[in-house]
């Protein structure tokens, strides 16, 4: 009964939070700052709370499982397909749900005076709180649709946050860089969910994932489909933790205020590929293959991030790639099975790294503090007196790593204009297919005006 | 045709003037934005500055608008600046209709549509405009004006109210002309609503006179003399010159070229110059480089071959980019300004090296034009990038301002609301010729929205002028007040901020004497403290210091001290080393799985109970802190020249050029007292309180500190003057120059915090016994004026309740200066808004809400040449300028001028921050600094002969520049007559209050500060504060005249 209410409570309170900070501003309420601030401590409070004694009481009763079923919703016995909304609490979950109600709960003060009488208050409290609703959901999910559902809220809310400064025009280009980026990632999460239901005929991870709590495998699913699945798991994951090649995204998202960036990009959003793994860990198991595959991902953005990040001069980028860095171990961690380790290090790194980026602003102070404490000034350039010319080596490692290996201008120029120029040509002919069968006759004069058209579009 | 290579090099020192001038943000300057600009005229440059920068000159109408209903703004004022600028052409009847000032006047009054043209559509097709009044109109005007109107139309006849009729009704014209019967026409037009009948036909009316004055030809624009920076505003250059791509690349380069030292590896072949390591790095082969600039390394390698010089290839740029001669200065200026931070910064870079750890040589502001060119000329090579026929550009030229263009529906509009306002009826608008139209038109096209914003402005200064003039004015009526005996005197720096602590302190013991002086004392000096690794520079901005000052541990303690500076170290050391291991590999992931986890204590003690965590940092610290015990280096033999110390090769260190010598040390002791005219009555006790500020997580940390002293705390150089005055040598030889201090004053050294109102003293342990009862308690009565001061500041921050107490105000303010989430430990210069250069006791006692910069000067001591006015005005009005338009700019436009809101600021190689992920260096101050501030030009009230001023503006350039120029505001104080005067247009006139009141009783009155702002948190009057008990007591809610009470509804 106590696992029952709590686990209830973690989702609910979330829900209501969103309800309540959103309701208001849609039926054109003012709320005040104050009590907008003070509705946020109390619900994120009482969820941690609640999860806090979920966790105990499955500890003092040595439970290690506990699904909490909240109605099957489809049900289609003949085709073999359900869908039911289920939250599964176990020993992963728990902590990740735990780590990201606490961390939302600091960030969520922290803002709460950051962005006093700032105009767009209202507005980060509820995209806020939506992410935290996403990052619960996700976290506690125990189907992949439930998690899909939270995944997508943490996508939108994120987008948005990085856009949060609407009036300029980087913020936005770049929360639209992200959005599309997770978009594509989402695309392959959705995908990897359909298969597993043509598979399993339903989406329950417990069930998928075999029937022992996690992390001990029992994966019911046969090698290939674990590599297809995995695969498409693969690139959802990459794209939300920023892996090679799509990590173009994670120092861009600096854009919104600096508690958003540290929730997001230092702390949260960026685990939740990782987590994504994580939960499926069971599966990687059975496809060596996918488990090398994953772990070449890892090496190659672990390489890629900490030669990128030791050129960056501002504090924000540095962080990101720092957190890239140590996100792509935590993935090379899982694709090994070892699971514990990378499940602390999410905890450890995530912490570690929000205080990092709230304190960004204090790198000033800091780096005068460090030069007092040392009793010498230090600089670029004073090491070597003697100014040696720079080797090739050195101009070309340090040319891709400003340039940021240029691994956006790869999806930009190769992916998505190909992939543009190749719906417009769908586009194109369909129409003159539509013009040849509703009877034009002067069908290549009409080709050629609709080339202009869409050239001109 | 090419621009030679010198026109060009002239160029890019011109646009260089008109950079920001911001170095490296520890050290925040506090600077005109225009600086380069002073010698034009304010209004002048403010027509231009909307083209050239991008940027406001001024507020939005409607927050003027808002400022006019809140009574900030009145209309008798603006009544007065019309007149005044419009001189005798202030009564001409424009069109046979309305003077011209009362139609100017009434276009400012009423909130007509000026907005865009889709605003107008949407005005025209949803609202109510057409068929009803506006609230202006009163009921029996507009049932007079119906009637009449009726009349009218059945009397003439005219076409446009029968056309209007038609339309009503729905009927030909032919139809409504065969209706001739009076009756007809009465009973035809009741049937409808008169109103709209009316307001039909008087838009009709205009409409048709619009065209008409359209179709006349147009009046060709008298030829004004055009200024230097008029030829730079080319409208487009600056959106020309700017393009993403190009600017995605400089930042990145140019952040890395200007890095301190932050990022792990630097850039290769930085010491090579901007232009040397840009070719360096570029002129190598990289796959996938982005479409636009894959010809870059081809075009580097040409530029090789053909050995061409930066400034070679700048020609060379223009001549592609198609940029005529006449035109380059502007498009050079615009292709600087359009990544100003940047630019400005390595301008800096070359000029104030001494700012910088690493610095550039000269010339690199070229190199990076250079770059910058080459780079839009690539970018244009691609289809969406083009640069506007060059003959366009040259008619553009000599536009004026950003002036929004308004078609002629819009223009008929504002007109057809105008004729409601003033009642032209549609009787008397047909009435008008062609040229009537015309003058109609140019008339509204002459005030236009730049006109309008500009009146507001000088109306809201003159408003707060007049105020402060007139309480001055009244207050030096009365003689001055001093104390016989005084007990304590106390020296604080000028700034605004001190003004409330002087207030304060001088309302709990009426026998305390204040004074102000420049934060830096007169004591200019490279200064390294105890515990810090490198000199900073105490002194404002615009000097360079020739002194070293160190501080050091006695002799007693120095054994201690170097145990400490080992641990510290130590400690540095590790510090060093977990700051980049923790964005490494190994050591990342190490760390982040053991001790990550951990990094949540702080986290959550940090955010959740700042000011127990500071307090417990500082209790940690206490133990590796330099000794408490310290001695200033202050002195050196008279032979030795002043150098910094070095350090020989055995290790030991040889600072025998540290410190002044004893006839400097005289000689700026000396100019303090006498600059600040206490020369005689010394209290036992004088202090001279120095100020900084302290906050955490806030890269503009330095903005908060001593401005005076460069953005750095200002406590050391109170600390030397004290060390100095107390020096019998020095007292002896001032002795000798006539300045006697008595043996029993006591110079006291200290240092006021302005966020946390905490105090602290210098030199205590070398205070003779016998003066420790004293020193006691001026320090209880600066700790009860700082919690006052603390109480005073909370109105201001809305996160503090109104009804706080003292003590908890104290624990306000000091939490805030820890908060980690806090982006406004303190409200700084915020509320600055005159600045008065006299004698304390002839304005004692008033209060001036924290708004006045407050220098001490007796014209009575000085000289009959005024030298000693001279010296510090030559200091104080640049210094005091600086502040004011940094802050009112910032003000004006946030995100032009200022560096916007500080929430997605992010430091960017140790010199600045930008705005998210990658954008321009942001300069001049954050939203957070200026959300409060009133910008309105700094007023310098001056107690002083006309005379002297008049001199000393013919002497001296800069102030010339201020005051003639008009980028500060200037009246006198007579010291012997009283009378006030105020300088406009080149000359001093008398002020002539607007009062009957010639005693105190024409000011508001309370008791203690506290009655008079307790419950309020806008902008006060200024009152007078005084504890008699004859006085009329005035209730602060009922008196304020002009301050909270709205005397205009909104409509």
């Amino acid at each position: 009964m106590i696992e029952y209410t709590c686990g209830l409570i973690v989702i609910v309170a979330p829900t209501v939070l969103v309800l309540l900070t959103g309701l208001p501003m849609l039926l054109g309420f003012n709320v005040s700052e104050r009590s907008l601030g003070r509705l946020t401590q109390l619900l994120v409070s009482t969820a941690t709370l609640a999860a806090t004694i979920l966790l105990i009481t499955m500890l003092l009763s040595d439970q290690v499982q506990y699904t909490l079923e909240l109605g099957r919703w489809v049900d289609l016995p003949i085709e073999h397909f359900h869908f039911t909304f289920k939250l599964l609490f176990d020993r992963l979950s728990i902590p990740f749900v735990i780590l990201s109600l606490m961390l939302c709960g600091v960030i969520g003060a922290f803002a709460s005076r950051y962005l006093h009488r700032d105009a767009g208050y209202a507005r980060f409290f509820l995209l806020y709180v939506v992410f935290m609703l996403g990052m619960v959901l996700s976290s506690v999910a125990g189907t992949i649709e439930t998690m899909f559902l939270g995944w997508e809220l943490v996508g939108l809310s994120s987008a948005l946050l990085v856009a949060f400064f609407q009036n300029r025009v980087n913020p936005v280009a770049n929360g639209l860089r992200v959005w599309t980026i997770y978009r594509f990632a989402d695309g392959a999460f959705l995908l990897a969910a359909l298969v597993l239901h043509h598979l399993t005929g339903g989406g329950e991870l417990d069930v998928m994932m075999g029937l022992r709590p996690w992390p001990e495998s029992a994966c019911p699913l046969q090698q290939y489909q674990a590599l297809v699945v995995g695969l498409l798991l693969l690139v959802a994951a990459a794209g939300k933790s920023a892996l090679v090649p799509f990590s173009g995204w994670l120092p861009r998202a600096m854009e919104g205020p600096t508690p958003s960036s540290a929730i997001f990009y230092g702390a949260l959003s960026v685990h939740l590929g990782a987590y994504l793994l994580l939960r499926v860990g069971p599966m990687l198991d059975q496809s060596p293959a996918l488990q090398y595959i994953i772990i070449g991902t890892g090496c190659v953005t672990a390489i890629y991030a900490a030669l990128v990040g030791r050129v960056q001069t501002d504090v924000k980028s540095a962080l990101a790639f720092a957190s890239l860095l140590q996100v792509s171990i935590i993935v090379i961690e899982i694709g090994w099975g070892f699971r514990y380790v990378a499940l602390v290090h999410i905890i450890g790194h995530a912490s570690m790294r929000s205080l990092q980026l709230l304190r960004a602003p204090s790198l000033l102070r800091d780096h005068r503090k460090l030069e007092d404490n040392l009793g010498r000034t230090f600089h670029a350039g004073q090491k070597s007196l003697v100014v040696v010319p720079p080797t090739a080596f050195r101009l070309w490692r340090y040319r891709f790593a400003m340039e940021r290996g240029n691994l956006d201008t790869i999806l930009d120029e190769w992916i998505a204009s190909p992939f543009v120029k190749m719906f417009r040509w769908f586009d194109k002919l369909e129409h003159s297919w539509i013009k040849f069968l509703s009877g034009h006759r002067r069908v290549n004069a009409h080709l050629a005006d609709d080339a202009n058209e869409s050239e001109a579009s | 045709m090419r621009l030679s290579l010198e026109e060009i090099s002239k160029a890019v020192t011109d646009a260089a003037a008109l950079l920001p001038r911001q170095g490296p943000i520890t050290k925040f300057a506090f600077l005109n934005p225009l600086q380069g600009l002073e010698h034009e005229h304010y209004d002048e440059v403010m027509k231009y500055v909307g083209t050239v920068y991008g940027n406001e000159a001024y507020l939005d109408d409607r927050r003027y608008r808002e400022k006019l209903w809140r009574g900030r703004i009145v209309e008798s004022d603006l009544r007065e600046v019309l007149s005044e600028e419009l001189g005798p052409l202030s009564s001409d009847v424009v069109a046979g209709l309305t003077p011209r000032l009362e139609l100017r006047l009434a276009t400012l009054l009423h909130p007509l549509h000026f907005g865009e043209r889709r605003e107008l559509d949407w005005v025209l097709a949803e609202t109510e405009s057409l068929k009803h009044f506006r609230p202006e109109v009163s009921e029996t005007q507009k049932n007079s004006l119906l009637e009449e109107h009726l009349r009218w139309t059945i009397e003439s006849k005219h076409a446009a109210a029968l056309a209007t009729i038609a339309e009503q009704h729905g009927c030909t014209l032919e139809r409504i002309n065969e209706l001739l019967t009076k009756h007809e026409l009465e009973q035809l037009v009741a049937s409808r609503s008169r109103e709209t009948f009316y307001l039909s036909t008087l838009w009709r009316i205009i409409r048709n006179g619009i065209d008409i004055a359209e179709n006349c030809p147009k009046r060709v624009p008298t030829e004004n003399q055009v200024s230097k920076f008029a030829e730079l505003s080319v409208s487009d250059f600056l959106s020309m010159t700017s393009d993403s791509r190009v600017d995605a690349l400089m930042i990145q380069f140019t952040s890395a070229f200007l890095d301190q030292g932050y990022a792990s590896s630097s850039l290769p072949g930085v010491e090579q110059g901007y232009w040397n390591c840009f070719r360096l790095l570029y002129s190598r082969p990289a796959l996938l480089a982005p479409k636009w600039r894959r010809s870059l390394r081809k075009d580097l390698k040409v530029i090789e071959q053909a050995g061409l010089t930066p400034l070679e290839s700048i020609q060379v740029s223009l001549e592609e980019l198609q940029v005529r001669p006449p035109e380059s200065a502007a498009f050079i200026s615009a292709t600087l300004l359009s990544l100003r931070g940047y630019a400005g910064m390595i301008w800096q870079t070359e000029s104030r090296a001494d700012l910088f750890r690493k610095s550039s040589p000269p010339g690199t502001l070229l190199e990076f034009l250079a770059v910058r060119l080459l780079l839009l000329t690539l970018a244009r090579k691609r289809k969406d990038w083009t640069l506007n026929s060059p003959a366009k550009n040259s008619a553009a030229v000599c536009s004026q301002g950003n002036r929004r263009t308004i078609d002629s529906e819009q223009l008929a509009f504002i007109l057809f609301e105008l004729a409601q306002v003033l009642q032209w009826s549609p009787k008397a608008m047909s009435a008008l010729s062609a040229t009537q139209w015309q003058e109609l038109t140019h008339e509204l096209h002459e005030f236009d929205d730049h006109q309008r914003r500009r009146a507001f402005h000088a109306a809201f200064e003159r408003q707060l002028a007049k105020m402060a003039l007139r309480s001055f004015w009244i207050r030096t009526q009365e003689l001055p007040v001093r104390p016989k005996t005084p007990t304590l005197q106390v020296v604080c720096c000028i700034d605004a901020r001190e003004e409330s602590l002087r207030r304060h302190l001088e309302e709990i013991d009426a026998s305390v004497e204040t004074y102000g002086i420049a934060g830096f004392f007169g004591v200019a000096m490279y200064y390294r403290g105890a515990g810090d690794a490198d000199f900073s520079a105490l002194c404002p901005i615009i000097m360079k210091p020739r002194h070293w000052v160190t501080e050091e541990a006695v002799y007693s303690l120095e054994q201690a001290d170097r145990t400490r500076a080992k641990a510290r170290r130590f400690l540095g050391s590790a510090q060093r080393g977990f700051q980049a291991q923790s964005r490494g590999l190994l050591g990342g992931a190490i760390m982040s799985t053991l001790v990550g986890p951990l990094a949540t204590i702080p986290m959550l003690s940090r955010i959740m109970l700042p000011r127990t965590t500071a307090m417990m940092n500082q209790t940690a610290r206490q133990f590796i802190a330099p000794p408490t015990i310290t001695r200033l280096h202050l002195e050196r033999t008279s032979e030795a020249t002043a150098a910094p110390p070095t350090v020989n090769e055995d290790g030991t260190v040889d600072d025998c050029g540290v410190g002044f010598t004893l006839e400097e040390m005289t000689q700026m002791a000396e100019r303090a007292l006498r600059d600040i005219g206490l020369t005689s009555n010394f209290a036992p006790i004088v202090l001279l309180l120095g100020h900084c500020s302290s906050c955490i997580n806030n890269p503009h940390e330095s903005a908060y500190h001593c401005g005076a002293c460069a953005g750095n705390a200002g406590g050391p150089n109170a600390r030397a003057l004290a060390m100095m005055l107390n020096d019998v040598r020095v007292r002896r030889k001032l002795d000798g120059m006539g300045l006697t201090i008595p043996e029993e004053t006591q110079f006291i050294g200290g240092q006021h915090n302005t966020a946390t109102e905490e105090m602290m003293f210098f030199d205590l342990e070398l205070l003779p016994t016998r003066k420790i009862k004293q020193v006691r308690a001026a320090s209880q009565l600066l700790a009860e004026a700082a919690r006052r001061n603390a109480h005073e500041r909370c109105r201001r921050f809305e996160s503090a309740d109104l009804r706080i107490s003292n003590k908890d105000a104290l624990l306000h303010v000091q939490n805030r200066s820890e908060d980690l989430a806090q982006t406004r430990p303190e409200y700084g210069n915020g509320s600055n808004a005159i600045c008065f250069v006299g004698r304390r006791q002839r304005i004692r006692g008033l209060f001036l809400d924290r708004r006045s910069f407050l220098m001490s000067y007796d014209a009575t001591q000085d000289s009959p040449e005024s030298h000693i006015l001279a010296r510090i005005l030559s200091a104080v009005v640049p210094v005091c300028e600086g502040i004011n338009l940094l802050y009112s700019f910032s003000a004006i436009d946030p995100s032009g001028w200022g560096s916007g809101t500080k929430l997605p600021h992010n430091i960017t190689s140790l010199v600045g921050v930008m705005d998210g992920a990658a954008s321009d260096l942001r300069t001049g101050l954050p939203w957070q600094g200026v959300d409060i501030h009133e910008p309105v030009r700094l007023l310098f009230i001056i107690e002083a002969t006309t005379q002297d001023l008049l001199k000393l503006m013919e002497e001296n350039q800069t102030l010339k520049n201020i005051f003639r120029n008009h980028w500060s505001h200037l009246a006198t104080l007579d010291p012997k007559t009283n009378q006030m005067y105020r300088f406009s247009k080149d000359k001093f006139v008398l002020y002539e209050p607007e009062t009957n009141e010639p005693r105190l009783r024409g000011l508001p009155r309370a008791a203690k500060s506290r009655d008079w702002y307790q419950g309020r948190r806008e902008h006060l009057t200024f009152a007078f504060i005084a504890d008699s008990p004859n006085a009329d007591a005035i209730d602060p809610k009922t008196s304020s005249s002009n301050t909270n009470a709205p005397a205009r509804v909104p409509t």
